[in-house]
């Protein structure tokens, strides 16, 4: 709870500070064109991006997932001794295998 | 009332700990400083062509928030932090993560080309680049059987963690590198895209962003001192004091890091994350679990 | 004078510099003092430091470039002769002290007419079409590398570029950061013999390597001090006559003077992540980006 109070009045007081602090501004159209080093767009720059590394996210999701079990993990780790070290080595080396099978099929170039 | 208190020594230390990062910034980075601060808060505000204009101005907020936040899990005395979570180091580590969304909308949010560059290149390194960071935290964890900050502080009454686990603050600098977009893992701003997320930013917005990446450095400092060099622990000075010359400390020896390692092309960059600091992490829990047992 | 701007005129002055014929290494050199600013950017800067006598072709991006710094703002022009720096820092006060901004030099008008629909000119018939605030939205085409059929952006870029030499107008067509097709629209700007001098190459790289101040080291002739310079180039950048940017770069920085022969760059650069492509431009010498380079 106290956590949450915190966290809300930090995240509160920034946004309200932000909102004194940053004016309503209004640029002529010659000062809002994007720079481009004195050159001129032919299209607005949102645009269906091409994201190029989205191979490698998906591998990012499965690392993600294995944090979540983690964190008890870690709580437990030293109670329960050298067989949380080894199941824990087993889990990353299962993960491993997916990121040398990554690696050989490059995903983790701007493919 | 010592919650209070604790508030507002997360407030006060953020603040003279923003002032301080920005004149080490300058004399060993060769930053904007102080002054530039106030320079680009006096300058006119610009509107680009049709942005997202709540985004425009909120992304600096979050970021101070973050900041603020994270800073807020670190025991600012032995037994005491503001937030003093059973699970600290998962706050922090949404913190970590949430910037990563704050830097992306930074860079959205002015629609145009060289801003959105920056901000789709960082979401490509900053994420991969959270991993090592979580690995050390998960680390710091295990000698303290615990998730909390306040008990990890503890588990280093015998040795610091930065002699426990070797590898910890290395991968934790990487991951302060990347959350203050600094140096090497400075896929944001860089000079190729003219700034960046930044490039299209002026006025009061450049200089609140620009003191919100030196806040984030103060509060991530903070934390590597915490993790690694027994954050308020110390002889003779009290427990805060100790933690703001830890805090000092570590700010510095970032800003010298940042300014002295060249920085990849980010498809370089992506490789070397994977398959350079990701085993390094994996090496880093095997010692660290080694050592704990 | 307040406080504030007390403080701030004792900030670096910053300057985006748009350069011309003949004054890029003295530009180079110049904003390496202590008491100015390299702006990334217009927005970052307060002045607009205007270096050589602008030809007519690139007048109209100088405006434009003029009308993106936020005001207060003032232009300085520079013909290489006087004490510039003395020259921007009085510009500077004078601005701080409550100094005229400089007005817009182009028209107050939208780029196109606004034919989009909606509420909040969200454009034409579904997703697509329209122009929204006076500007179309980008467009699917092919891609180079998986044929993934996403937005394709195209814009020039230059002749005031930071990351590109003075002059060079480029037509870019960007998936992504990815260059699908590159245009020279323009050359550089004719320079002298010392801007392919292997410390200005050199600095021009370790900047776009993140080491500003690296790069203003070796331009003033000192020794970068920093980690990692070769390896963060990629291999097989780019090459020309059988040297890539990396082999380019440890070159400069051994201080030996490099002849290239002019590169195709329409291509040479498609197909490159613009970072890489922004690098293997720097560590050309910009002769051969230049007029009679790129006509011969």
């Amino acid at each position: 709870m106290t956590t949450l109070v915190i966290l809300s009045l930090w995240t509160a007081l920034a946004a309200f500070a932000a909102s004194r602090a940053l004016p309503e501004a209004a640029s002529t159209a010659p000062q809002a064109a994007p720079f481009l080093g004195g050159g001129t767009p032919d299209t607005h720059a949102w645009s269906r991006y091409h994201f190029r590394p989205y191979t490698m996210t998906l591998v990012f999701v499965a690392f993600e997932m294995e944090m979540m079990f983690m964190y008890p993990w870690a709580v437990v780790f030293v109670s329960e001794g050298p067989k949380a070290l080894a199941e824990m080595g087993m889990f990353l080396a299962i993960l491993s295998v997916g990121l040398l099978y990554g690696w050989r099929e490059g995903v983790f170039a701007w493919e | 009332m010592i919650g209070a208190l604790l508030l507002l020594a997360v407030a006060a230390t953020l603040a003279a700990g923003t002032l301080l990062a920005a004149w080490l910034d300058r004399r060993l980075a060769g930053g904007g400083g102080i002054a530039s601060l106030a320079a680009d808060w006096l300058a006119g505000p610009v509107r680009t062509e049709a942005p997202d204009d709540m985004n425009r101005r909120l992304a600096p907020a979050w970021y101070l928030a973050l900041a603020a936040a994270g800073l807020c899990v670190v025991p600012f005395a032995p037994g005491h932090a503001a937030i003093d979570s059973p699970a600290g180091i998962a706050i922090w580590g949404a913190c970590e993560a949430l910037t990563v969304v704050v830097v992306f909308l930074h860079g959205w949010s002015p629609n145009a080309p060289f801003p959105l560059i920056g901000a789709y290149r960082y979401a490509a390194i900053g994420l991969p680049a959270m991993l090592p960071s979580m690995f050390v935290l998960i680390a710091a964890a295990l000698p303290a059987e615990s998730l909390s900050l306040v008990a990890i502080v503890d588990s280093q009454r015998g040795a610091w963690n930065v002699l426990r686990q070797p590898l910890g603050l290395p991968l934790f600098a990487v991951a302060i590198l990347s959350l203050t977009l600094r140096g090497p893992m400075d896929y944001a701003d860089g000079a190729d895209i003219a700034g960046g997320t930044s490039a299209e930013e002026a006025g009061p917005a450049r200089a609140l962003w620009q003191a919100a990446r030196l806040a984030m450095l103060v509060s991530a400092c903070a934390m590597a001192a915490t993790l690694f060099l027994g954050g308020p622990l110390g002889p003779v000075l009290p427990g805060p004091v100790w933690l703001w010359l830890k805090t000092a400390g570590m700010m510095a020896a970032i800003l010298a890091l940042g300014a002295r390692i060249a920085r990849p092309p980010p498809a370089r960059m992506l490789g070397l994350v994977w398959t350079v600091l990701l085993p390094l992490s994996f090496l880093h829990l095997l010692i660290s679990g080694v050592i704990a047992l | 004078m307040s406080h504030l701007a007390r403080l701030a005129a004792t900030a670096p002055a910053p300057v985006f510099a748009a350069i011309g014929p003949g004054l890029a290494p003295a530009v180079e050199r110049l904003l390496a003092r202590p008491g100015l600013r390299r702006a990334a950017t217009p927005r970052e800067a307060a002045l607009l430091l205007v270096a050589g006598a602008i030809p007519d072709r690139a007048a109209g991006a100088l405006d434009r470039v003029h009308d993106q710094v936020p005001h207060p703002r003032r232009t300085v022009r520079w013909d290489g002769t006087g004490d510039i720096e003395r020259a921007l820092l009085d510009a500077r006060a004078d601005l701080l002290g409550g100094g005229e901004s400089a007005p817009d030099r182009r028209p107050d008008a939208p780029p196109a007419p606004w034919r989009g629909k909606g509420d909040h000119g969200q454009g034409g018939e579904g997703m697509m079409g329209g122009t929204p605030y006076g500007r179309p939205m980008a467009m699917t085409g092919a891609d180079i590398r998986d044929g993934l059929q996403l937005d394709r952006y195209t814009a020039r870029v230059g002749p005031f570029a930071p990351m590109l030499p003075p002059g060079l107008v480029l037509e870019v067509t960007l998936q992504g950061d990815v260059i699908v097709a590159v245009e020279v629209q323009a050359p550089a700007f004719d320079q002298p013999a010392e801007a392919d001098a292997p410390d200005l190459v050199a600095a021009r790289m370790l900047r776009l390597l993140g080491l500003p101040g690296a790069a203003d080291r070796v331009a003033a002739g000192g020794r970068p001090r920093a980690a990692g310079l070769l390896r963060a180039v990629p291999p097989g950048l780019v090459p020309v006559g059988g040297r890539d940017a990396r082999d380019r770069l440890a070159g400069c920085l051994a201080g030996r003077s490099q002849e290239i022969e002019p590169p195709d760059l329409a291509a040479l650069l498609p197909g490159l992540e613009w970072a890489e492509a922004m690098l293997a431009l720097a560590s050309l010498p910009p002769s051969s980006l230049a007029q009679e380079a790129l006509a011969a």
